[in-house]
Order: structure tokens, then C-alpha cells, then sequence
């Protein structure tokens, strides 16, 4: 569980962020911050602007207001790496260079490049072209991707999509495992009970607002002081009482 | 070496070399007296304009038409398969992968000239004269037509965000240049000007062995300017609004560049038989006429007299005499309707309060009016000038074997390994 900002080092924080796409808002004053060796869940149905938050946060998209800061004196680029969901990078590569390039391109982490093929069960893939991978493929190669960069905080759009159960929990232990050596997750999940298990930390979006943030506990309380007393504790209960 | 792209543009740019080349070859052998014909015609035959120029066309058709479509889909991929979304991460500036990605395409367009210059190694196997000179300015100017294409393509892909619309903006630039040297056949006056730095005629003048160096410049400018645009536009992660400023600021600045640059007058000519040139003895007298000359040409635009006046005679003149003044007077475009005018078909001469007419538009007569004008005696021929030519009367042995089978293959047997390797 992670205690308050003066326990742990504040890595990124996000204030005010809004983003228009002509009249539709998509995400609207957006403020959240995110704590070093943290796993801070973005949560929301589709729709709710997790995706555009992600990628204004990672600069891979202009906002229109508001500001992201970190805390390393070299601002995003060193700080947070971005991995998208649905992408097919490099379609015409092997598995095995496009991991090769990450660690060569991105000077990503060699030291663990074994670990991380093994713990993803990447080896039978690696002479496989990306294009000719299956989605669940796909997005075990884009998790190979984001573990193996530098960056300290890692910020990941639907890190089970595309996965079976087996698989899902195999990369929650993964994730835990690579946060236990000192990285920082910030993982977007639209499964509730996915989030539930993983995150420490939550956001919680809807209709691109952000509605809550807090641990599993602060966010039970506040469910509770709004609807009363909750059903059961499980985080869709707790979802659901918030939005 | 992973581009499918490119792997078939090289395939294909061999039988299109092939077909001009050996066209070009057996043309040239029968005016040199192949087959019994007179030999007399070959005399005054250079292989710049009877093999280069013609064998290196393909590589125009090419730039045109299959290399844009290389360069789209190295820079538009990365966007749409999503790898923009990881390499913009990196530290490294946009302008600086785009000129990763265009050093590549240059590299991959110098692999695909081997397939002309190929047909140079042939030439020569036949006994064939090459001048290094004409050939090099021949190479050139098609680098520098690749340059534009590439940058155009290279701004086209950043700028839009799907491939197909790429292509359309960059076959509809391509056909804007061909639309505007008809509208500057009918119409002349500043479009004619204007014509000059679109890619057909920037290659046009180097095929005639023409350096140009506002050509140069400008079209230098144009390459940096695409490059420029294509980082531009390719921070997705940066403001619609900012990027149209920057274009905007960009705009400014290449304007003024080009303006400038068409002050540049220098030129050579590195063609063997001087066809850009008078002899160097009508030069030097030129030279030595001082005073502004002026020449008023009532011709329109498409009549063929003011184009044969302009390639054989006043372009000469321009590159000898820079403050030559050039007006040409019509009220029509087509002339046809103006011969009635007594005064159609004049070419006046004036030079120093002298004044002179002549309507005929050979060089040797607007050679002998402007002496006569100035007053100077016109100079003696130099035997040593007089350009004998290159007959050759050898047909183009093997070259459909290696343009259609040989050259194929190998690229194809190469494709297949390189694939397979990075696999």
C-alpha cells in the first residue's frame, strides 16, 4: 500500500488537462499524480478518455490546457515511456529486432532483456514477423517493449487486452515483479476486477472527468460517505457507487 | 533493405531502363550507318543526346511515378502501424529522423542508377564514347530530381495522416509542374520564367549537359524546405495551430530564399559538343560587346520560331551576356492569327542607341545581326571547335538479356535473401 506524498517521491503529476476534438470534450480538468514505485490504475468504461489522457500525458498528443510535470530534471523523455494498445509497430520485423531495437534505439535495459523474454514466453515468437502475430502476441511484445525501456515510469494502455485469464495474471505478476525492482507503473485498464488486483493507487475517469483518486480504502470510504453502506467491498462495487 | 517498396521499385526500374536504352542504342546505330544506311548523319551524333539522355529517362519516369510512392510508405508506415508513437519518445529530434529516413531513400535511389549506369558499362563495351563531364551532369541532375521527389513525398506523408491521400498530393504536385509548362507554352511572360525550376525542366537542362546554379540553389531550397515541412508535421504531439505557424514562418523564409536565388547567373556547360554554347570565339567577342543589347521578338508563345529562337539562340545569349534584355511582343498565343500584322515575325536588335531587324532565328543569323549592331567584326571559325560526333554503328548487343532477365533476377534473388535474413 503506498502512504501519502511525504513517504514516497511524487514522479509526474498532471493538473488541469483538457482536450477538445472540435465539440466534443474528451477529457476535461484532469489532475492526478503519480508516485515513485507505484502502480497507479487509470480506470473507466470505454469512452471515458483514457487513451487521449494517456497520450496528452506522454506528449504524443497536443492538449489544449492545463500542465504535466515530473520530477526528473529532464522532464518526459527520460521520465516516462508510453506503450499504446492496438499497434502493430514495425509490422515487417521479427519479434527479436524490434526487441533488439528497443534496447539499441531507446537504450533500453539489457540486463534483463533474458528475463523478460522468458517471463512473456516470447521465445517461440522471436523469428515471427509483428505483422503475422495474434493480438495477444502483440500485446505481450508491446509489454517486452515498455519493460525493457529506460524510463523509470512506465505508463501502459490496457496492459490485458487481448489476454486469457492465465496469461493476464501471469502479467500481473510480471508487473509486480518489475515494480518490486524500482519502477513506477502507470497502467490504463478498463476491466474493473483486472484493476482491482493490481493497483495501489487509482483514478478513476468517467466521461472524461476525473471522479476519484485514491488507494482501495480511501476510495471504499468515499463510496461509502456517498451511497452509504456498499453491498460488498469489491472494486466494482466501489466503481460503480462513484460514477 | 525490409521495403517490399523499394525492393520492387528496383525491380522494375531495369526493364524500364532496358526499354530506353536499347531504343536509344539501336536508334543511334542506325543513324550511324548500321544496316547501310548513309553514315554521313552520325557525324554530328553525341551520345548525350542520342543514349544518356534518353536511357536516363527512365529514371524520371521512376522518380515520378514509383519512387514517391517508397518514400511514402517509409515515412507514413511508422504512423500508421503506430511505430511513430515509440520513436517520437526518443530524444532524437523529429527533422533528424526524417533526415535519417531521406539519407536512406537517397541511398536506396543511387542502388536503382546502377541500372543506367549500367547501360553506360555496356556503351562502352561496344566501343562507345563517354565524356565524363555530360554523363556526371546527367547523374546529377537525376539526383536532384530524386532530391525533390523525395522531399516532396517525405512532406506529403508527415503532413497527412493516411498514405493513399499522400500519393494523391504528391501525383497531383507532379501534374501541377506538367499543367504549368503548358500554361507557360501558351501564355509565356512569368510563367515561362517559373517553368524553369519545376522537375521536368530542372532534368530537361541537365540532360543537355546545363548547369545551372540558381537551378541548383532553388532546388536545393525546395529539398531542404520538404525536409523541414516533413519534421514539421510529423510531432503529432504538437499543436495543429503551432505547426501551420511554423509552416507559415518556413514559407517566408524559402520565398525570399528562391527570389534570391534567382539572381544566381553562373552556368556551365558540360556537354561535349557545346550544344549549350556558342564557339568560344563568338564568346569571347560577345563578351567584349558592352552596353545592355536588347531584343524585341514579336512571337507568340507557342509559335515554333520563338521556341527555336530561345533554345538555339537567346539561352546562349543569357549565359554570355547577363544583362541581355528579352522581350518577347504578341497579342495572341498562337501567332496564326497575327500574320497579318506586318510587324509579326520581327526580331528587333538594340544596342547603344543602334538598332537593327532580322526574322530570322537561326544563331548564326542572330550571331551575325548582333555583330552587325555592335559593329564588331565577327570572329573566325575555330576549326578545333567544330564537334565531329560519335558515330556508332554496333547494335545493342545483350542488353535486353541483362535489362529483362539478368537484372530482375539478381534483384529479385537479392530481395528474397535479404528478407530472409532479417527475418
Amino acid at each position: 500500500m503506498i502512504g501519502n506524498d511525504t513517504e514516497c517521491a511524487v514522479l509526474a503529476s498532471a493538473m488541469g488537462l483538457s482536450k477538445r476534438y472540435g465539440r466534443i470534450t474528451a477529457i476535461r480538468d484532469v489532475s492526478f499524480t503519480i508516485r515513485s514505485g507505484e502502480i497507479v490504475g487509470l480506470i473507466g468504461p470505454n469512452g471515458a478518455g483514457k487513451t487521449t489522457l494517456f497520450e496528452c500525458f506522454a506528449g504524443v498528443q497536443p492538449f489544449d490546457s492545463g500542465t504535466v510535470s515530473f520530477s526528473e530534471a529532464s522532464g518526459r523523455v527520460s521520465t516516462v515511456f508510453y506503450v499504446p494498445d492496438g499497434i502493430a509497430p514495425w509490422p515487417q520485423q521479427s519479434v527479436k529486432w524490434v526487441l533488439q531495437y528497443t534496447l539499441g534505439f531507446f537504450g533500453g535495459r539489457t540486463e534483463i532483456y533474458d528475463d523478460v523474454v522468458r517471463d512473456l514466453r516470447l521465445e517461440p515468437l522471436l523469428q515471427t514477423r509483428i505483422g503475422a502475430l495474434s493480438k495477444g502476441q502483440r500485446k505481450r511484445v508491446l509489454l517486452a517493449i515498455g519493460l525493457l525501456s529506460p524510463q523509470v515510469l512506465v505508463a501502459i494502455d490496457e496492459p490485458f487486452e487481448g489476454l486469457d485469464l492465465r496469461q493476464s495474471r501471469e502479467v500481473e505478476q510480471i508487473l509486480r515483479k518489475h515494480v518490486a525492482t524500482g519502477r513506477t507503473l502507470f497502467l490504463s485498464i478498463h476491466q474493473i476486477a483486472d484493476a482491482g488486483r493490481i493497483c495501489d493507487r487509482f483514478v478513476l475517469l468517467s466521461d472524461g472527468s476525473v471522479v476519484a483518486e485514491g488507494t482501495l480504502e480511501e476510495l471504499t470510504a468515499l463510496a461509502a460517505s456517498r451511497v452509504g453502506k456498499l453491498a460488498n467491498r469489491d472494486f466494482e462495487e466501489i466503481f460503480l457507487a462513484l460514477t | 533493405m525490409s521495403s517490399r517498396a523499394w525492393w520492387l521499385f528496383l525491380l522494375l526500374m531495369g526493364p524500364l531502363v532496358g526499354v530506353s536504352f536499347i531504343s536509344a542504342v539501336q536508334t543511334y546505330a542506325e543513324a550511324s550507318g548500321l544496316g547501310g544506311t548513309a553514315a554521313g548523319v552520325g557525324e554530328a551524333f553525341s551520345p548525350l543526346v542520342g543514349v544518356w539522355a534518353p536511357t536516363f529517362s527512365a529514371c524520371e519516369i521512376g522518380a515520378a511515378f514509383l519512387l514517391p510512392f517508397v518514400a511514402i510508405r517509409l515515412v507514413a508506415g511508422d504512423r500508421q502501424s503506430g511505430a511513430l508513437k515509440l520513436e517520437m519518445q526518443h530524444r532524437m529530434s523529429a527533422f533528424a529522423r526524417i533526415a535519417a529516413k531521406v539519407l536512406v531513400l537517397f541511398l536506396g535511389w543511387l542502388i536503382a542508377l546502377a541500372a543506367p549506369l549500367a547501360g553506360v558499362l555496356l556503351w562502352r563495351s561496344y566501343g562507345g564514347s563517354v565524356y565524363v563531364p555530360e554523363l556526371t551532369t546527367v547523374v546529377f541532375g537525376h539526383i536532384l530530381n530524386a532530391g525533390l521527389t523525395i522531399a516532396l513525398a517525405c512532406a506529403a506523408a508527415s503532413i497527412v495522416e493516411h498514405p493513399s491521400t499522400a500519393a494523391i498530393i504528391t501525383l497531383a504536385v507532379t501534374v501541377g509542374t506538367w499543367i504549368l509548362s503548358f500554361v507557360a507554352a501558351v501564355h509565356g511572360g512569368v510563367w515561362e520564367s517559373a517553368v524553369a525550376y519545376t522537375p521536368t525542366a530542372v532534368v530537361a537542362q541537365f540532360q543537355h549537359g546545363l548547369v545551372r546554379l540558381d537551378v541548383v540553389l532553388i532546388a536545393s531550397a525546395l529539398i531542404v524546405t520538404g525536409l523541414l515541412l516533413g519534421g514539421i508535421w510529423i510531432r503529432i504531439g504538437i499543436s495543429v495551430r503551432r505547426r501551420i505557424y511554423e509552416s507559415l514562418a518556413l514559407g517566408f523564409v524559402v520565398v525570399a530564399a528562391v527570389f534570391g536565388c534567382t539572381f544566381a547567373n553562373a552556368s556551365w556547360d558540360t556537354s561535349e559538343n557545346r550544344m549549350n554554347s556558342f564557339s568560344r570565339a563568338d564568346e569571347q567577342a560577345l563578351r567584349e560587346i558592352h552596353g545592355p543589347l536588347q531584343i524585341e521578338a514579336h512571337l507568340a508563345p507557342e509559335d515554333p520560331r520563338r521556341t527555336d529562337l530561345e533554345r538555339r539562340a537567346i539561352s546562349k545569349l543569357r549565359r554570355v551576356m547577363p544583362k541581355l534584355q528579352v522581350q518577347y511582343v504578341s497579342v495572341t498565343s498562337i501567332g496564326l492569327f497575327e500574320q497579318s500584322n506586318p510587324h509579326y515575325g520581327e526580331i528587333w536588335y538594340r544596342l547603344n542607341g543602334h538598332s537593327s531587324m532580322n526574322r530570322a532565328t537561326t544563331p548564326e543569323a542572330v550571331l551575325e545581326t548582333i555583330y552587325s549592331v555592335a559593329g564588331v567584326t565577327p570572329p573566325a571559325e575555330d576549326p578545333a571547335d567544330e564537334f565531329r560526333g560519335h558515330p556508332l554503328a554496333v547494335p545493342p548487343k545483350h542488353a535486353a538479356a541483362f535489362f529483362y532477365v539478368i537484372w530482375p533476377a539478381l534483384v529479385a534473388a537479392s530481395g528474397l535473401y535479404f528478407q530472409r535474413r532479417s527475418a
